[in-house]
């Protein structure tokens, strides 16, 4: 998953060959099988669990959102496609087709108003459409339909085995490729970053809703095709309760995490591992204990969900991995550049580069003031957050805004950034009115954020993180990690680049937000508490960054506790209060003015400046 | 007119059976915000053993087998927060984690009372099984009856427990500021088994008096988890007394709407309001929003 430089001049056939590969070697096994009923079924099962998991990796492992009504789209695609069948006479060729179709827009309905919902949620919420399919179908007679038992290539019907099992694999190759190549697409990043942190997703221009859906509909419909396929080559009788039934997503749950959620192999490797056991062993002793295949699911699940929820594909890999690193010496990269003496940070700041951070100049922004607020209202509960402020943002120019805690500092940004819509007023990004924009809209248009609290994609590598960014204004790969590249050469992380973002030390996070930022080109950014945690060095180096990027005509505003660093970077400042301006004007102004003063000290200390 | 008494009758009746499975739902909700997949499938446990197989065994009433399983189903439910959830809990995935483990451990339940005691259909035969009181031609069915009693008796123990006992305050405190309890003293991980298997327990019961005027099979479970999600999603999720009023808005709506719809259809409506309620009034389900970085 790691970009790096192999793999952005690789070409195609590379990250292809082995799915190309395996499901080759699925098809000449099935091949040599020939007419062993039994075992050609075990294959076919294999490959179409393996399909069907890997479909439902799309939604539930790349973007997080665990759908445990998964069932509903494979039903939905078999009973289509059976019923135009039995019914109408239609192709299943040409009704798989009309089931995806269909799983697309039932996936639609499900998903537009439940993605909203959080994880546990959601997950809940989508169970219960199986669950009402169920008596429906069966109120309407179609409890069991019988596929109708017409021999043909065109009509999906054999009675060598082996087509299905051709099928199977053709499919599951195909959905891998799909997989593999979302894996490195714009779409997966924006997938794997909502599913880290939506709201830093939101922020980074990600439309996290419309993302969710898209990945939604597209497991849908691979689920539907894999369904039908599943109908027509194992179940010859298609009952509501074999295809809508709870047992089919805790398989597919089982072979998913028992593999390894979010990897391209871990479904296929799951089901390798768990289908034969099921079957064997629902043949050896299931006329005894029926149900004992679905005791070994659930017991894999519940396994392998506290032993080792990364799955086996990940553990395969790494050990892979350490092996490799053993066997041969790693060659010289950016990253294994020895470390001089000097303390890491000291060598950030050297390395920062100040004239190259230039994205835009001065004469490309013809509006000034670049950012209009005009009396705005926000309140949570009954707690005024902000009361009619009025602020306008010279372009160009740093602003820094003051105030004490829970003066309404973060929520003024939360409210220019989208994350919150004002009751009243309204606001202007570049004369256009901004006020019901949401985030990933305005990121777009060109505002920029960090956060007080970091909000760091963790499974991802600085890099990777930076390129979340530069894929706002960049759609494709190349170009977006090009840009990101330069971003993290200008503010000195490039050495750092591949190492996944965790256990970072405050410096680095503060750097990371304001590259990822500054990745995604901004006109306007919004830095919100960049020294706190720092030591006074490095307060005054992030000073110096945050000068040298309103330098490059990027406008910025700046919330800051520390006054003292605040007015040395400021051009103008605005002091909040309780939610409403207090004060306005030149650092000097603002800073002098009693009630700042009184704000952060108290009334004595007013007392005490006038006197003087 | 008599009809629609009859139905309101029916619909109280089994809407506080749903409601007695949906409070330990809501409890475990309330206290840990997980969702426990394996609660109806504990229920139905229940039915099993004690309920069926004590009163084949010994001819131990199920009244009576309703108030031994609460001992033998705290202690399984401690067992299960001990062993298999507390394992998951604290991850950032916890609550989907969670939701996939019991979901797995509702599988094993299921499957494994499919191989012990087969699929066969069971069914309760006592004396009040299907006799009925007759008031003004309106039927009440006296197991149901005994049961509503019952469940009452249990949730205002239950209710009790939680308000008059230290313990119970300490639950109560655990559901509201984790991390407040932790620096007061109140060892978290004690209280969440002791909520789970309280949760546990009382659905066990639960499971016990349906059982004397339900017939059930091993995967009784899935049809009435659904309902009792929607009879937690109406009550607001973490109040037991809201699962209860929740579960009695699910019962008169199950038996209601057989005016309008067919009764094959009952739990599609019950469903869809489920549905509804997820779609337009999702409070406190929603991802949060407001002051969130």
């Amino acid at each position: 998953m790691k970009i790096n430089e192999k793999q952005q001049i690789s070409p195609l056939w590379q990250s292809y060959l082995p799915i190309v590969l395996v499901c080759a070697v699925a098809i000449l096994l099935s091949y040599l099988i020939g007419q062993n009923r039994y075992i050609q079924r075990i294959l076919i099962l294999v490959l179409l669990w393996a399909a069907a998991s890997s479909a439902f990796n799309i939604i539930s492992g790349y973007g997080g959102q665990t759908v445990f009504g998964y069932m509903m789209f494979m039903g939905t695609g078999a009973y289509t496609t059976v019923l135009l069948f039995a019914f109408l006479g239609v192709s299943p060729w040409l009704g798989m087709w009309v089931g995806a179709i269909l799983a697309v827009i039932v996936a639609f309905v499900i998903g537009f108003p439940t993605l909203r919902l959080r994880g546990a949620y959601f997950a809940v919420a989508t169970v219960a459409f199986p669950l009402m399919t169920i008596p429906l179908l069966n109120y309407l007679g179609l409890e069991e339909v019988n596929i109708p038992f017409k021999r043909g290539i065109s009509l999906m019907q054999f009675s060598d085995m082996r087509f299905y099992a051709l099928i199977a694999a053709v499919f599951l190759a195909i959905i891998l490729i799909i997989v593999r190549k979302m894996e490195h697409s714009h779409f997966g990043f924006s997938l794997r970053a909502l599913k880290q942190n939506e709201t830093a997703a939101e922020g980074m221009g990600i439309n996290t809703h419309k993302i969710k859906l898209i990945a939604f509909m597209l497991s849908a419909a691979l689920g539907a095709i894999i369904g039908t396929v599943y109908a027509f080559s194992i179940l010859y009788v298609l009952t509501s309760h074999a295809i809508f039934g709870l047992f089919i997503i805790v398989r597919i749950l089982s072979i998913t995490i028992v593999g390894g959620m979010a990897t391209i192999w871990g479904p296929f490797i799951g089901a390798a591992i768990l289908v034969p056991i099921g079957e064997i062993l629902n043949s050896q002793v299931g006329d005894r204990f029926p149900g004992v295949q679905d005791l070994i699911y659930g017991a894999a699940l519940v396994i392998a969900i506290i032993y080792m929820p990364e799955g086996i594909w990940s553990k395969l890999s790494q050990a892979f991995h350490i092996l490799a690193e053993k066997l041969i010496p790693k060659k010289l990269t950016l990253t294994a550049i020895s470390i001089p003496t000097e303390s890491p940070q000291l060598r950030s700041f050297d390395s920062f580069n100040l004239e190259s951070i230039q994205f835009k100049t001065l004469e490309d922004i013809p509006y000034n003031p670049i950012l209009k607020i005009k009396g705005v209202h926000k309140s949570f509960g009954g707690v005024n957050a902000l009361t009619n402020v009025d602020i306008e943002v010279p372009t160009g120019k740093i602003l820094g805004i003051i105030g004490p805690n829970g003066a309404g500092k973060t929520t003024l940004f939360n409210v220019i950034n989208g994350y919150l819509t004002p009751e009243k007023g309204s606001l202007f990004f570049e004369d256009i009115d901004i006020t019901h924009f949401k985030a990933h809209a305005l990121c777009k248009l060109g505002i920029g954020r960090t956060y007080q609290t970091p909000q760091i994609f963790n499974t991802m590598t600085i890099l990777e993180n930076i390129i979340i960014g530069s894929f706002v204004k960049e759609t494709q790969i190349a170009k977006a990690y090009a840009i990101a590249e330069k971003v993290s050469q200008q503010m000195g992380l490039s050495r750092r680049a591949n190492d996944p973002a965790v256990g970072l030390s405050i410096w680095e996070t503060k750097i990371l937000e304001l590259s990822r930022a500054l990745a995604t080109q901004p006109k306007l950014l919004l830095v919100d508490e960049p020294m706190a945690g720092l030591n006074p060095e490095e307060a005054h180096h992030i000073g110096v960054i945050i000068k040298a990027i309103a330098k490059s005509g990027i406008t910025v505003i700046v919330i800051e506790h520390v006054v003292q660093s605040l007015v040395k970077i400021a051009d103008r400042m605005v002091g909040l209060d309780e939610g409403r301006k207090i004060a306005e004007g030149t650092p000097d102004e603002v800073t002098s003015n009693p009630r700042i003063i009184e704000a952060y000290l108290g009334a004595k200390w007013r007392e005490r400046y006038a006197k003087h | 007119m008599e009809n629609l008494i009859q139905l309101v009758v029916a619909g109280i009746l089994t809407g506080v059976s749903y409601g007695v499975l949906a409070a330990g739902l809501a409890l475990i909700f309330g206290v840990m915000k997980i969702i426990n997949f394996a609660h109806a499938a504990f229920a139905v446990l229940a039915m099993y053993l004690p309920t069926f197989w004590f009163l084949q065994w010994w001819g131990i009433d199920p009244f009576v087998s309703a108030f031994i399983s609460l001992p033998i189903f705290f202690l399984l439910g401690y067992i299960t927060q001990r062993f298999l959830v507390e394992k998951v809990l604290g991850t950032p995935e916890a609550e989907t984690s969670t939701l996939i483990i019991t979901m797995g451990f509702s599988l094993l339940i299921e499957n494994m009372i499919l191989v012990v005691w087969s699929g066969f259909p069971r069914l309760i035969i006592r004396p009040y099984s299907l006799a009925t009181w007759n008031i003004h031609n309106i039927l009440i069915n006296q197991a149901q009856t005994y049961s509503l009693l019952i469940s009452l008796i249990l949730i205002i123990g239950l209710f009790l427990f939680l308000n008059k006992t230290i313990i119970g305050k300490a639950v109560q405190a655990a559901a509201d500021d984790p991390e407040g309890c932790a620096y007061m003293g109140i060892n978290l991980r004690f209280i969440y088994r002791l909520a789970f298997g309280l949760g546990i327990a009382i659905t066990a019961a639960g499971g016990c008096l349906m059982a004397t005027y339900r017939p059930f099979h091993p995967f009784f479970g899935e049809t009435i988890i659904v309902i009792l999600f929607a009879s937690v999603v109406l009550g607001g999720m973490t109040s037991i007394a809201g699962a209860l009023i929740g579960g009695l808005i699910i019962g008169l709506i199950q038996q209601l709407c057989s005016l309008l719809v067919p009764i094959a259809l009952q739990n599609v409506a019950v469903f869809a309001v489920f549905v509804l309620c997820l779609y337009i009034r999702p409070y406190g389900i929603l991802g949060k929003k407001g002051r969130m970085v």
